[in-house]
């Protein structure tokens, strides 16, 4: 049998797998939208540490790591460095939106803040600006999965139609599931991952090179320029300071911004389990040590891929391994694309019916249910034709997506810590700071020093936020009490489950606190 | 340890780290050898910070789960 098709069973296998335990999962789960989006709170530490892990580590890390640490070397450095920082503030802030999400019924991550900022505009801006960073995230998740199917086997099965079937079965069992569908796949595709990364990580240099030390014995000797940070750019030249340093900067701060991990955080069964994920997370982290190790290992390979992003698969079948080893390797890349596009996918459907749409229209938990479903299907099939195109970049694509994100960070944490922050000062900062990373995307021979337009833009929505807000008459304490106090809302009378709260927790938008945007501004 | 000085050194450890693994701090380790476990200097560097993180982390959380068992 020729080996493409025996890998090609394998990875069918596979995702049979995958998608039975997708839809088992399902079938556990409450048939309402807290159940749907917050998986009835009933995520325990196996599989909360898995869902975050599994969802930050994608495609991206899987296929766009390996291809930095080949192409730009030392660059790759940056994936590894930003993502426990960037986590640990979670210990705290985590359970605080967690009760918070017990208390009011929150679901999303707009929620929370138009629970203390009432204004729709607010929660509109907030799901226009996750669908937009979202829909380049799903698109590299795509991409990434087309990528690896075509490429082992020897073409037979092209990119377009791997990553429709990948995605395909995405679909079905986030359109089936919900988020318990996403949280068992992303625990099995999880461990997959790991042993994955590991064996080849160790295997590869081990058998081209005698060991890893030798390895980089050798690249030292003949392509030094790629161990030293920070590394090379895209063009080959040596990438400057200020780029590396405000994108792991950027980073940091936008991680736990992204919707998907966020309302994760609505997901968790109790506070512990929160806070045990976020002490285990630079364990995912170091996971990152040998998916380099392997980019690594093709810089003095003879033969080149067609493009960087092509290393990992590229390497596995150069170097000879069984059909069962390609198979298992295919598969496990394609969990790490697949795992982060179904929460993503679910989380975009989540945060635009619950927060684009939500506060303008009462719909029924029935109807909203329906509605997410048939958005999952759309951006689904809006990423998969933007996924065909041949010109995109997976790591580009990912670090334009962080400058939008990373705006969410002022408007929480002077959401949950800051007072006197005022819901105009909220809405105007993240208005100015998305602004402003914009025109920096769009201008990046205007940037100083190569900064992340994600920075840019926070140097200029912090002070527009506290500025706007000081000058703005402070909430009224009755708004603050009833946000954080410990004591449940009347929204959410003890005893109800969060499902029957959501019917009832909209309201506050336009609740006594005013209609619309700017209500403190206009009193 | 106290809740509060576990919390100020676990919040300096991630200071530093954030200054040591970008410009400035990182400059000066930002060469190839000697060799950790076989990998290059710096990439070790960065993954040596990770690692700490982890242990701080988790130092962390000892202390403050025996303050929230006081409470």
């Amino acid at each position: 049998m020729e080996r493409w098709i025996l890998v090609s069973i394998i990875i069918g296998v596979y995702l049979a797998v995958t998608l039975t335990i997708g839809l088992l999962a399902g079938r556990r789960q409450s048939h309402s939208v807290a159940g749907y989006v917050a998986g009835d709170r009933s995520f325990g530490l196996l599989v909360m540490y898995f869902v975050t892990g599994a969802s930050v580590f994608s495609a991206f890390a899987f296929l766009g790591g390996p291809g930095w640490a080949y192409s730009r070397g030392a660059a790759a450095f940056y994936i590894l460095a930003y993502g426990a920082v960037g986590m640990a503030p979670f210990y705290w802030i985590g359970p605080r939106i967690s009760s918070l999400g017990r208390r009011h019924g929150y679901v999303t991550q707009a929620q929370l803040l138009v629970g203390r900022f009432p204004s729709r505009s607010l929660s509109t801006l907030i799901a226009l600006l996750s669908l937009i960073a979202f829909v380049p995230y799903i698109t590299l998740q795509m991409r990434g999965a087309g990528i690896v199917i075509e490429t082992v086997t020897d073409g037979n099965i092209p990119l377009w139609l791997g990553a429709l079937v990948a995605y395909g079965i995405v679909i079905v069992y986030v359109l089936g599931a919900g988020v318990m569908a996403v949280g068992w796949t992303n625990t099995f595709q999880g461990i997959f991952m790991v042993v994955i990364a590991w064996t080849l990580g160790l295997y590869l240099p081990t058998k081209m090179y005698g060991g890893v030390g030798a390895m980089f014995e050798r690249i030292a000797e003949f392509r030094p320029e790629l161990l030293i940070p920070p590394g090379l750019d895209a063009s080959g030249e040596p990438w400057s300071w200020g780029a590396y340093s405000s994108l792991i900067l950027v980073s940091m701060v936008g991680l736990m911004m992204w919707p998907h991990l966020f309302m994760k955080a609505f997901a968790a069964k109790d506070d512990d389990t929160m806070r045990r994920t976020v002490i285990l997370f630079p364990t995912f982290q170091l996971f990152l040590v040998p998916v380099f190790l392997i980019g690594f290992a093709g810089v003095l390979f003879p033969q080149s891929p067609p493009a960087p992003d092509f290393i990992l698969p590229f390497m596995v079948l150069e170097t000879g391994l069984p059909p069962l080893v390609v198979g298992l390797f295919c598969a496990g890349a394609l969990s790490a694309s697949m795992s982060t596009g179904d929460a993503l996918l679910h989380a975009a459907a989540s945060v635009v019916v619950e927060d684009g749409i939500g506060p303008y229209k009462k719909l029924t938990d029935h109807q909203q249910r329906l509605l997410m479903r048939a958005l999952v299907l759309l951006v689904g099939a809006a990423a998969y034709v933007a996924a065909l195109d041949p010109d995109s970049s997976l790591v580009l694509l990912l670090a334009t997506a962080y400058g939008i994100i990373s705006q969410f960070a002022p408007t929480v944490v002077a959401g949950l810590y800051w007072k006197r922050a005022t819901t105009a000062g909220a809405l105007w900062g993240l208005v100015a700071g998305a602004v402003t990373a914009v025109f920096f995307w769009a201008n990046p021979e205007l940037k100083p020093f190569q900064i992340h337009e994600g920075i840019l833009g926070l140097l200029v929505h912090v002070p527009v936020l506290v500025a706007v807000s000081l000058a703005t008459p402070r909430q009224p304490d009755r708004h603050l009490t009833r946000f954080f106090s410990r004591a449940p809302s009347e929204a959410t009378p003890p005893g109800s489950t969060p499902a029957d709260a959501e019917g009832t927790a909209p309201p506050e938008v336009d609740g006594d606190t005013g209609p619309g945007s700017l209500p403190h501004a206009a009193r | 340890m106290s809740l509060r000085a576990a919390r100020i050194l676990t919040g300096t450890y991630l200071v530093l780290m954030v200054i040591f693994v970008t410009w400035p701090g990182m400059v000066p380790f930002a060469r190839i050898r000697p060799l950790i476990l076989g990998l290059p200097f710096s990439f070790a560097w960065v993954a040596g910070w990770v690692l700490g993180a982890l242990f701080v982390l988790v130092a962390l959380d000892r202390v403050e789960s025996r303050h929230r068992e006081d409470d």
